[in-house]
């Protein structure tokens, strides 16, 4: 007589930046989205371990052959090294959420992956093969929506998803949202890194700044209008470690990710019918954790008033908006539907 | 809102199980249905089209009188000597509203010829081209088109035998990639071109370059120019390089909204010159312009590229299969 196999189900977005997994064993963990393996012997002896993932990747990275697998919220194509990184992360991933490699014929694991908005079939298909073996049934769902799902914002509202490598927006009305109204931006966190890094490089040139220092300080000090502190922070000059007033650079590298952001949502807008236009003004939503700039909500209020105001909601934990949508839609998909998910 | 969710979730596992099966999206479907409908219809009314031009010629009578009576039968508000003894004119090309099945991608230079380069991010324009040619090449073949690639890796392939290649397979349209270099390092932008004649020096030091290996001489460059400009194709690679180019820009500018739109351009490029086909060379991207090659140092944006092309065939051939031919046809009075 078989063994009947506990039933997992998990939700899990797959970001740029850090990846999230929420389970229905109450688990909710994330994990910065590197893999990296020990370049050599004695690097392998040092860290005792055949590949590290997130954090602990990141701080030994020295040691490490490194890997962000995913670009602009995609699996990086033609590298093989990327796509075991992103094998890894999912395996790691679900290790967090109780899901071991040793004990996986144990569970049942039902999964919904979130994907950028417009990522095509073939990306969609990549996720699908890093996820062979470890999901028994795999469901892909675009991130804006995911988070419309947990967040029951699924009738006349937009969602901003402010991620690491892409920004995602959608519109809900009531169905599964088509390509006409759903957009990705390049504009996104790491974007808004690499214009802090040349605008700190361009006035603080003897000062040794790496873009993993850059990205730090502005997941600390991000801020668009009026800064009520200074953005103070320490590098090296000559060795020397020195503090350096960096509050215009964060400032300008920050707004410059504004205009894009209004056009395509007053664009998006523009697409909605017309008696629905203002629903939808009124119920803007930003997730994703370049969302939490300081004053951005405000912001993009402004820029709505072109077309009459409108509100805009942050969501104050990004982290897990969107793995928690996706574990909103595993719970609720009928068992029925997931059979025919198989991985 | 328990109702609205299920309705969704419905949608969702179909979505997934497409995805699984491999089958072509239901929109996609639908729009593959309709162009096939498209295509039949258009099909249908060109042979009534030729079925009736046959059966005038056959009725045609030399004798003196025989074409006024002929006339008065004819087509209303049509004088009849007009029809018959009117100097020819160009042949329009409404009146060849063919199906758009085959989609000829040149991935331009290769091999040698490297074509444009920018040092600091070590990005070579033929490595560009053949990137965004084989996701454009998904793209369509994914909406049903037949692709025929003039290059599908790094090998050099001579801008005549590119035309060949065209011409032998039989493709319907010829759209080649190429990534420009502007000597104003702050200009940006996308522009295509149609084969034609050029004053501008401009563009005639670039048609000079991307001239250099075509493999042709000069005797047979007139004959081939001779052959051009009697061909209606003229007219529709014009059509085709607006279709393109507005593709281009309406889809690039909003994910790099500083982008300029340069406009549909004649110039005389050999590898236009040697396609016997509606035929045109879009510059999609500029490698001079620090902004825009980082942003092409991004597969993300390659894609973006790569779909902006694909909707540019779509329109077109949607263009000339959804005209009302009847419309066209009567307009000549044919």
């Amino acid at each position: 007589m078989s063994e009947k196999k506990e039933v997992l189900h998990v939700g899990i977005d797959l970001g740029t930046s850090r990846s999230s997994v929420s389970a229905s064993n109450g688990q909710r963990q994330f994990v910065e989205s590197y893999v990296g393996w020990p370049l050599d012997m004695v690097s392998r002896k040092v860290l005792k371990k055949s590949v590290l993932v997130g954090r602990e990747a990141l701080e030994n990275r020295t040691m490490l052959d490194l890997h962000r697998p995913l670009e602009q919220g995609l699996i990086k194509e033609g590298s093989e090294k990327d796509e075991a990184a992103v094998r890894e992360l999912l395996w790691h991933l679900l290790s967090l959420a109780g899901v071991s490699r040793e004990g996986r014929n144990n569970f049942k694991v039902r999964a919904v992956v979130g994907v950028p908005a417009e990522a095509l079939r073939v990306n969609k298909q990549q996720v699908r093969k890093a996820m062979q073996g470890a999901a028994d049934s795999l469901m892909i769902v675009s991130e804006p929506f995911a988070v419309a799902y947990g967040l029951e914002s699924l009738l006349h509202s937009m969602i901003v998803d402010l991620g690491a490598g892409t920004t995602d927006f959608c519109v809900m009305n009531g169905r599964l949202p088509t390509d006409e109204e759903q957009r990705t931006l390049p504009q996104a966190g790491d974007w808004i890194d690499e214009q802090l890094f040349r605008l700190v490089r361009e006035r603080h040139a003897q000062a040794s700044v790496s873009i993993h220092m850059v990205r730090t300080w502005k997941e600390e000090g991000s801020f668009v209008g009026a800064s009520k502190t200074p953005v103070i922070v320490t590098v090296p000059v000559a060795g020397k470690p020195t503090q350096i007033d960096i509050t215009n650079e964060m400032r300008q590298a920050c707004e410059a990710i504004v205009p894009p952001i209004a056009e395509s949502m007053l664009e998006l807008l523009s697409r909605v019918q017309p008696e629905y236009q203002e629903k939808v003004r009124n119920s803007i939503i930003v997730s994703g954790g370049t969302g939490l700039i300081r004053g951005l909500g405000p912001r993009l209020e402004q820029e709505l008033q072109a077309v009459g105001g409108g509100k805009v909601r942050v969501v104050k934990d990004p982290v897990f908006v969107g793995s928690d949508g996706g574990l909103a839609i595993a719970l609720d998909a009928p068992e029925d539907d997931w059979e025919r998910l198989s991985a | 809102m328990r109702r609205l969710k299920r309705q969704m979730l419905r949608e969702l596992v179909r979505e997934n199980v497409e995805l699984i099966t491999g089958q072509p999206p239901r929109r996609e479907r639908r729009r593959a249905r309709l162009r096939l409908t498209a295509r039949m219809a258009a099909v249908v009314v060109l042979s009534m089209g030729l079925l009736g031009s046959s059966r005038l010629i056959s009725s045609f009578d030399t004798r003196p009188g025989a074409a006024q009576a002929q006339g008065q039968k004819g087509v209303a508000g049509l004088a009849p000597a007009a029809r018959f003894a009117a100097t020819p004119g160009p042949i329009a090309a409404a009146v060849f509203p063919l199906a758009v099945r085959k989609v000829a991608i040149d991935a331009g230079h290769g091999g040698k010829s490297v074509g444009t380069r920018t040092m600091p991010l070590g990005l070579v324009e033929k490595d560009v081209t053949l990137d965004v040619a084989a996701r454009l090449r998904k793209l369509l073949e994914a909406d049903h088109f037949q692709v025929l690639m003039t290059r599908d890796h790094d090998q050099e392939v001579a801008l005549e035998k590119r035309g060949e290649l065209a011409n032998k397979g039989g493709a319907d349209i010829f759209v080649s990639i190429h990534v420009n270099w502007i000597e104003n390092r702050r200009a940006r932008g996308v522009e295509t071109y149609f084969l034609g004649p050029t004053e501008d020096p401009y563009l005639t030091r670039l048609a000079a370059d991307e001239n250099r290996e075509s493999g042709y001489s000069l005797a047979d460059m007139r004959k081939l120019l001779d052959r051009i400009y009697a061909d209606v194709r003229q007219e529709k690679s014009r059509k085709l390089a607006e279709t393109m180019q507005a593709s281009l820009f309406s889809s690039l500018r909003k994910v790099n909204p500083k982008l300029d739109d340069r406009g549909i351009k004649a110039a005389p490029f050999i590898v236009l010159l040697a396609s016997e086909m509606p035929a045109v060379l879009a510059e999609v991207s500029c490698l001079s312009n620090e902004q825009e090659a980082r942003m092409l140092a991004k597969p993300l944006y390659r894609q973006y590229i790569a779909e902006a092309l694909a909707a540019g065939v779509r329109s077109y051939a949607d263009l000339v299969e959804d005209k009302p031919q009847a419309a066209q046809l009567s307009k000549k009075g044919t």
